[in-house]
């Protein structure tokens, strides 16, 4: 008996992937013997789910076109459509995504030259990476409802809570392209005797921007996403008309519909921003790389 | 034929020099430096050339040179008779793959050679001044890229991209041009007018220029002077029409 046991032992001793993938599985059935979670939980999930589903189809497209008396703040559109919750609520996240990134980006570009170790001393790059992780503990959704109890309900709030996220993400994306950046110009700039923010303005900052720029368009794309949880706590965008007819209301009916309105207009944004960021991408092979003007006025030859 | 130079010898008070060594050992480990005993002296107008074979440290003592390294041991002084203010800028590196901003424009590239001569607030405010807009486009018409002021650096063939590497170091008005492989693997009708480019450059402005080159013949037709690291230690060719004498298998 003692002997098949040690036999086993072996076998596994040389095959380390197996070994792993057993270990792996033991921790998965003791976290979840931990958690205690039930299978037998999903026999009520599907009644549950008919119930909603019946709550929530067809959607009530009304969202679109009623003008919403109640919104923040008063809407002054003569047409109802342009009124409608559905369009407030996306244009309130699309513009707080806007700002949030446009924002975000004034901050941590200077922080990113900071913590680029081949830009500043290591002493300030360690510090300004502390500060930049510190802002990415907290997720967008905390930073909402802690800028909710200081300045109140509303889209200011979202900014307020969107950037703080977006420096401390789009920072660390950045300095890592700054540190990307070859040595010889920054060789070249510290040989010229120049100070730190000049090689970081004009030399590093300059090589790295076609990935600073396609990041941005990332982080856009990403706030118009998390823009949506964020009204949740009342930060604004179109989460708080979901949250408005979801806590009173129950109108399951009218948050389906806002979602699907919500789904279109990030695939929308997410293509754009995809077919534009594809300019930016660095690639070692591809030798024409396009400059910003580039996209936006054609080349003349 | 070691270069013979005693700590005395040299004034430094000169203002001719433009490059000393003295006994600098360079290298990354203390214990095992690359070069040992570096006595070099570089004056200005003078084109010095540095032969060796790849590997053997001519980059490291290019960048020791440029004060991107500190030598192990000894002194490396660059333009010796200036204050630490006025040797801003006095030192322009053509490091081997040039150092180009592969996004920018030629001009871009060509005005960033201004920078250590700018003001403060200019800086700041990223806005040169009319002498140095006209200092770049005069470099740039010098090195013959004048229609290529708004090109991409990238879309330029290799040559023209060593050219612009040459402008930017002219707008900076150094005193020292340190080039690292600067002909690289041109063919020899570009080399040869990027070398009379180079030579004009010493002789009006009184420039010196320390070049390294792979090539020793075509170093020889260019150069004043002419070193070689062979093993650890660097060794100056007395005599240019001297037979150059190849490496041998026992000197690393």
């Amino acid at each position: 008996m003692s002997n098949r046991i040690l036999d086993f032992y072996h076998f596994l001793k040389n095959r380390p992937i197996l070994r792993s993938g057993i270990y792996l599985i033991l921790l998965v059935i003791l976290t979840i013997r931990h958690l205690e979670i039930n299978f037998a939980d999903f026999s009520r999930a599907s009644t549950n789910l008919t119930i909603l589903m019946s709550e929530a189809f067809p959607p009530d497209f009304s969202v679109i076109t009623d003008r919403a008396a109640w919104s923040k703040p008063q809407c002054t559109f003569e047409a109802d459509w342009a009124c409608s919750p559905a369009i407030i609520g996306i244009t309130q996240t699309l513009e707080i995504a806007f700002l949030s990134t446009i924002f975000g980006m004034v901050i941590s570009l200077p922080l990113a030259a900071m913590a680029a170790t081949n830009l500043s001393p290591p002493w300030l790059a360690q510090i300004t990476r502390q500060i930049l992780s510190a802002l990415r503990v907290l997720p967008s959704l905390i930073w909402a409802l802690i800028f909710v109890i200081l300045v109140g309900l509303g889209p200011f709030a979202g900014v307020l809570a969107m950037t703080m996220y977006t420096v401390g993400y789009l920072g660390k994306l950045q300095y890592e392209a700054l540190e990307g950046v070859s040595r010889e110009p920054l060789e070249v700039a510290r040989a010229m005797g120049l100070p730190r923010w000049q090689i970081a303005r004009f030399f590093a900052i300059p090589e790295a921007s076609n990935a600073l720029i396609s990041q941005m368009l990332f982080m856009f794309e990403y706030n118009v996403r998390h823009g949506s949880v964020i009204g949740l706590v009342g930060a604004g965008g179109i989460g708080y008309y979901m949250n408005y007819y979801l806590s009173p209301f129950q109108l399951y009916d009218r948050v389906l519909a806002l979602i699907i309105v919500m789904y279109v207009v990030v695939v929308i944004i997410d293509q754009i921003s995809l077919r534009i960021r594809r300019k930016f991408i660095d690639s070692k092979d591809q030798i024409q790389r396009p400059r910003w003007r580039e996209v936006i006025f054609t080349r003349k030859n | 034929m070691a270069v013979e130079h005693d700590e005395g010898d040299v004034d430094l008070s000169n203002d001719q020099i433009r490059l000393h060594f003295s006994n600098a050992s360079i290298g990354f480990e203390t214990g095992n430096p690359l070069i040992k005993d570096v006595n070099l002296t570089i004056n200005s107008g003078e084109i010095v050339g540095l032969i060796g074979r790849s590997g053997i440290g001519k980059t490291t003592l290019l960048r020791t040179a440029a004060g991107l390294l500190s030598p192990l041991s000894g002194s490396v002084e660059c333009c010796c008779d200036l204050t630490m203010d006025a040797k801003r800028g006095s030192i322009a590196l053509i490091p081997q793959r040039l150092g180009l901003i592969q996004h920018q424009s030629v001009g871009y590239n060509v005005l960033m050679g201004a920078l250590p001569g700018a003001k403060y607030l200019q800086t700041v405010l990223s806005l040169p001044s009319r002498e140095i807009q006209e200092a770049t486009k005069d470099a740039i018409r010098a090195v013959g890229l004048s229609d290529k002021v708004f090109e991409s650096v990238n879309r330029l063939s290799g040559g023209q991209q060593r050219r612009v590497a040459i402008a930017r170091a002219m707008v900076q008005n150094p005193r020292l041009i340190l080039a690292d492989e600067c002909l690289g693997e041109l063919d020899a009708e570009t080399a040869k007018e990027i070398i009379e480019l180079l030579r004009s450059l010493a002789k009006e402005k009184d420039i010196a220029i320390f070049i390294v080159d792979h090539n020793p013949l075509r170093a020889r037709t260019f150069c004043d002077r002419l070193l070689q690291l062979r093993g650890n230690s660097l060794i100056e060719l007395d005599n240019l029409n001297e037979r150059y004498s190849l490496p041998q298998a026992g000197d690393r």
